[in-house]
Parts: structure tokens; C-alpha cells; sequence
């Protein structure tokens, strides 16, 4: 129960909550916390942030305050590689990553927890690549005091399947690298594609193990792939050949290798000639040759997220359509924009 | 009990067809005789102490009354038109009650559990199977006062209306100026102009199809066929 007290008779009382100053441009916080016993020269400074009246509560048996709805919240929302701590501020909680790697967010889960009345939850983007220490989330109970059955089912939903939010480290993939095309292949033109790609996957902290040449031809592009996997790559990337002229031949390739799961095209722009196959539970990546043009393609959303352990298929890759257009920025701010962040 | 998939393929079938209702019924079912502690409603050792209060007239009240096996002529299924999408399951042997309620946000989140389903209701029965049960329900632990007169077991009582001279059974009577009324006298009735008819072949007994089918055996087999 919340009772209400003219300011002039709260002096010795304890603030209910944090009460927070806004100053514009230079603070933003708690003035006073939670827990202080109210002294005379605390008035003035509590008339000029618009305290005339404050809360005195009284909770009942079934009621709770929001900084321990907060605790039961993130406790529960918190999943593997995401820590916090039990000190709310202003009744929020963050939660923060606990490892370098993959945000990943039950988006369902997140959307029926703050279907709940009373309880939110803000995450960052699922699929966000994350530093360890780096907020990911925060949650907070919306009234000073709730009824605490409301909560208690928000963390169950919270709970299940691990938790909400977690973050995945990134394998350290052994990457295998086959650039196809005659023109390459016999020295016509100068190979651009093995760089970025290699760049990419260092990025990732991926080692690259060799990078092979193969002519438009499927059996020799079927041979280097075997060849690849006998070497102990748990990755290969095969660049060109998976456009629809005749010479594109990487896909049949792909599949001469053995590959038992392939999924051609994904709903992403640039990047619709994307292909992720899969030998055994190696990954096989085909890059079209927008990744030689664009700083950012599809692969930069979907490589993360194979090295994270998630298996890609036809509907991730249809998922990826919500927010898949990348808009050609003359200068990429690329992850700092839209692209990717609706799947 | 039965698994999920089996209680609603079967459920659906008795109901005619297989919607979101359905599948909510069904999880409701489950999720109040999991409470009460019964796991299997039909059995004959927990049969008897069953009853649901079904709160609403929709599919989801033909699932939960399919996969509790609780009927109205049995007393163990009981009507009480809420419009709202719940039930109440009561163990009559240790005095449980909960009453299982149906989230309306369960409506706005099936787009997301199954956003690969355009249609809504292919993708609600999608959703609603892939829900979980807290997502799904709100349950409130309830006590419910049942009068001995709405218990399954025999006849408690009979009286006859003063006016119309209808027999009312448990003490479903009104009793005005000390005169003992049916509802309809006393209180009205949701018909109206009742009137006493005849109608064609009103002797008919189920003895007469019988006889038909004896003597239509027995003209077949005089003529060969």
C-alpha cells in the first residue's frame, strides 16, 4: 500500500524509490536513492526537482517493490554468457554481456514477457555482436509497487528455454577458402575476393587454413571442397559462381561434394545469390560476387551467427527479408544502421 | 493420459473440425488436470472426482469437456455462460480448485511464435501449440462452493410446480408466497407461446423399426435377394 505525505511532514521518513534529477545536456540520475531518511536541508532541493508529496509505503503480503520485481525480472531473464547485478538504479536493472560474442534474443519470449501489464524489457538487436561488459538489456517494473503474481509469471515466461537474452561466443572456425572461376584461375584477372574474405573471418577470429583456386568446373570445385574438409576445416567459403549464367557451376559443385542440405537464396539485398549448404556439420558457404563490391552483404549478417552454433536454413535465411535491404550509404556506418536488425 | 498431438487429433475429430479453439481447449484440459492432480480424467477411479466449470460456449469448451470425458448428464461438466475463455477443474476428493484462463495477448503474439504462417488461423494453431503454458493461461487457485444438490450421484429431490405441475429435480424450485414454482412459472422462460401439439406417427417406438427391419429381411429373402 502507497500512502501520500505533504513534504513539509516526510523529514525522517525513508524515500520510497530513487528520485531523479534531470538537468538537460549535463545529468541524468538519482538525486537521492532509494532507502534515504529525509532531512531538513533535503526540502529545498526536493521543491526544486517538483517534490511536493511523497510516497510512504506500506506493502501488503502480496505486494512487491519494483526494485525487487527488477531482481526476480532480470534473474529470470538473464540467460547463458549475460550477468547483472542486484542494484537497481532508478528501478531498472541492466544486464550486460558476460563474453565477447552473439547477442541472441528470444524476440516471442521477449514480446509475451512485456505483453505482461506493468513489467518491460529492452534489448538490444538479436544478432548484435557484443563486447563482454557491454549493456544488452534492461528491464524494470513500471509502478513504485505491484502485485507481485503478475511478476512472478513474467519470469516464468522470462525463464523459459534459458532465459530471454544470452550471448554466444563465436567458435574459432578453421576456415577453407575456394575462389571458382576461370578468370581467376587462369590468371586473367587478379583475385580480390581472397582478401576481404580473409579479413572478414580474421575479424571473427577465425583462422583461415589455405585458400584454393578452381575453374568453372564442378568436379575440380567438388575435389578442392573435399579436399578442404580432409584438412580439418570445420568452414569453407566459396566465392563466384552462384549467379544463373552457365559457367556458374559452385552450386552443383557444392552438391557433387556430398552436401546434404542446401539452401539457395536469401532474402537479403545485396546478397540474394547467398547459398549455405551443409556436408556432415560443416558449413558451406557460398558468397556471390556482391561481396566483392559491397563492404557489407549478406554474409556479414549470417557468418556471426554460424560461427555462434546457430544452424541456418531456409527459414533463417527468409527471414533475414524484414530489414534485409541494405541502402548503399555512399559511407557504411554498417552495424550502426538498419541492415539486418529486423530478422 | 493421452499425448498432446493424439487428445487433439481425436479432440477435432469430435468437434468436426481442428482450429485455434481446439488446441487451446485441449492445453487447458491438460494443464487443469495437471493441477488437480488427475492424470487420467477418464479412468474410472478418477472419473468420479472430476468436475469442470466451463465458462464459455466455444470450441475451446468442446476440447476441455472431450479431453476430460466430463458430460452434463453425468454432473461432472457444468455451464456457467461468463463468455470468457476459461474453465474451473475441481477435485472433489481433496477440494482443489483451479480456474484456467485463456490470455487475450496470446491473440497478439501468434504472429510472433509463428511468423512464418500468414494465414491466422493456420498460424494461431501453430502459436497456440508452441506457446507455453504461461503464456497461454493465467490461472487463479479458486474455492468453489458446491451444493450438495449440484454433486454427481442420484436424484436429491423432487417436487412438483403448484402451478404447471412439472416435476423439478434438485432443488432447481422457486418458492413464492410459500407456493413451490417451477423456473418457467415463477421466473419466465427463454421460450415463449408454448402450446401442447400433436404431430405424425407420434406412436412410433424404437420396438416398430425393428419389426420393419425383420419384415424387410424376411421379404428379401422370400424373393431370392
Amino acid at each position: 500500500m502507497i500512502k501520500t505525505i505533504d513534504l513539509k511532514d516526510a523529514v525522517g521518513t525513508k524515500l520510497a524509490h530513487d528520485i531523479t534529477e534531470i538537468r538537460p545536456g549535463e545529468f541524468k540520475g538519482a538525486a537521492f536513492h532509494k532507502g534515504h531518511t529525509v532531512c531538513n536541508e533535503d526540502l529545498c532541493h526536493l521543491q526544486k526537482l517538483g517534490k511536493n508529496h511523497l510516497y510512504l509505503i506500506d506493502l501488503e503480503a502480496d505486494e512487491i517493490h519494483e526494485n525487487e520485481a527488477a531482481a526476480i525480472m532480470a534473474k529470470a531473464l538473464a540467460g547463458r554468457g549475460v550477468v547483472w547485478k542486484n542494484e537497481p538504479r532508478e528501478g531498472k536493472i541492466g544486464l550486460k554481456a558476460d563474453t565477447d560474442g552473439l547477442l541472441a534474443v528470444n524476440v516471442a519470449a521477449l514480446a509475451a514477457f512485456n505483453m505482461i501489464d506493468e513489467v518491460m524489457c529492452a534489448t538490444m538487436h538479436n544478432h548484435t555482436r557484443v563486447k563482454a561488459g557491454e549493456l544488452v538489456a534492461a528491464t524494470r517494473a513500471i509502478p513504485l509497487v505491484m502485485k507481485r503474481a503478475p511478476i512472478e509469471r513474467a519470469a516464468a515466461i522470462a525463464a523459459q528455454n534459458g532465459g530471454v537474452i544470452s550471448v554466444h561466443p563465436l567458435r574459432q572456425g578453421k576456415a577453407g577458402l575456394i575462389i571458382t572461376g576461370d578468370e581467376v584461375c587462369h590468371g586473367l584477372i587478379q583475385d580480390r575476393f581472397a582478401p576481404i574474405l580473409n579479413r572478414k573471418l580474421i575479424d571473427l577470429g577465425c583462422e583461415v587454413d589455405r585458400v584454393s583456386f578452381a575453374p568453372d568446373d564442378a568436379e575440380i570445385i567438388r575435389r578442392a571442397i573435399c579436399s578442404h574438409i580432409e584438412r580439418g576445416c570445420d568452414l569453407v567459403l566459396l566465392s563466384g559462381g552462384m549467379s544463373v549464367d552457365p559457367d556458374d557451376v559452385t552450386r552443383k559443385g557444392i552438391r557433387l561434394a556430398g552436401a546434404d542440405e542446401v539452401h539457395y537464396g536469401a532474402a537479403a539485398l545485396p546478397g540474394a545469390m547467398f547459398l549455405v549448404a551443409y556436408i556432415g556439420q560443416v558449413p558451406l558457404i557460398g558468397v556471390p560476387a556482391c561481396g566483392l563490391h559491397h563492404r557489407t552483404t549478406v554474409l556479414d549478417l549470417v557468418l556471426p551467427r554460424i560461427l555462434a552454433g546457430e544452424k541456418i536454413g531456409k527459414k533463417e535465411l527468409a527471414f533475414l527479408g524484414h530489414g534485409g535491404l541494405c541502402q548503399d550509404c555512399p559511407e557504411c556506418t554498417y552495424p550502426h544502421c538498419a541492415f539486418g536488425k529486423g530478422s | 493420459m493421452q499425448d498432446f498431438d493424439t487428445l487433439l487429433k481425436k479432440s477435432a475429430d469430435a468437434h468436426g473440425h481442428l482450429c485455434p479453439g481446439q488446441v487451446v481447449g485441449v492445453r487447458m484440459a491438460m494443464l487443469g488436470c495437471r493441477l488437480i492432480g488427475l492424470d487420467e480424467p477418464t479412468r474410472i477411479d478418477q472419473i468420479k472426482k472430476l468436475i469442470v466449470i466451463i465458462e464459455m460456449d466455444r470450441c475451446t469448451g468442446d476440447a476441455v469437456a472431450f479431453v476430460t470425458g466430463v458430460k452434463l448428464g453425468r454432473r461432472s461438466l457444468k455451464f456457467i455462460d461468463y463468455g470468457i475463455m476459461a474453465a474451473t477443474f475441481i477435485n472433489l476428493e481433496t477440494q482443489t480448485a483451479f480456474r484456467v484462463i485463456s490470455t487475450e495477448e496470446a491473440r497478439d503474439l501468434a504472429p510472433v511464435y509463428a511468423p512464418e504462417i500468414p494465414e491466422k488461423y493456420p498460424r494461431q494453431i501453430e502459436a497456440y501449440k508452441r506457446m507455453p503454458d504461461s503464456v497461454l493461461f493465467r490461472v487463479q487457485k479458486v474455492r468453489v462452493d458446491m451444493s450438495e444438490y449440484d454433486l454427481p450421484g442420484p436424484t436429491r429431490k423432487k417436487v412438483s410446480c403448484s402451478r404447471c405441475g412439472q416435476v423439478v429435480r434438485d432443488n432447481r424450485e422457486v418458492v413464492q408466497n410459500d407456493f413451490i414454482l417451477c423456473k418457467p412459472c415463477a421466473q419466465g422462460a427463454y421460450f415463449r407461446e408454448a402450446k401442447e401439439i400433436i404431430w405424425p406417427d407420434m406412436n412410433w417406438t424404437p420396438a416398430q423399426e425393428e419389426d420393419q427391419m425383420f419384415v424387410g429381411k424376411a421379404l428379401r429373402h422370400e424373393s431370392g435377394k
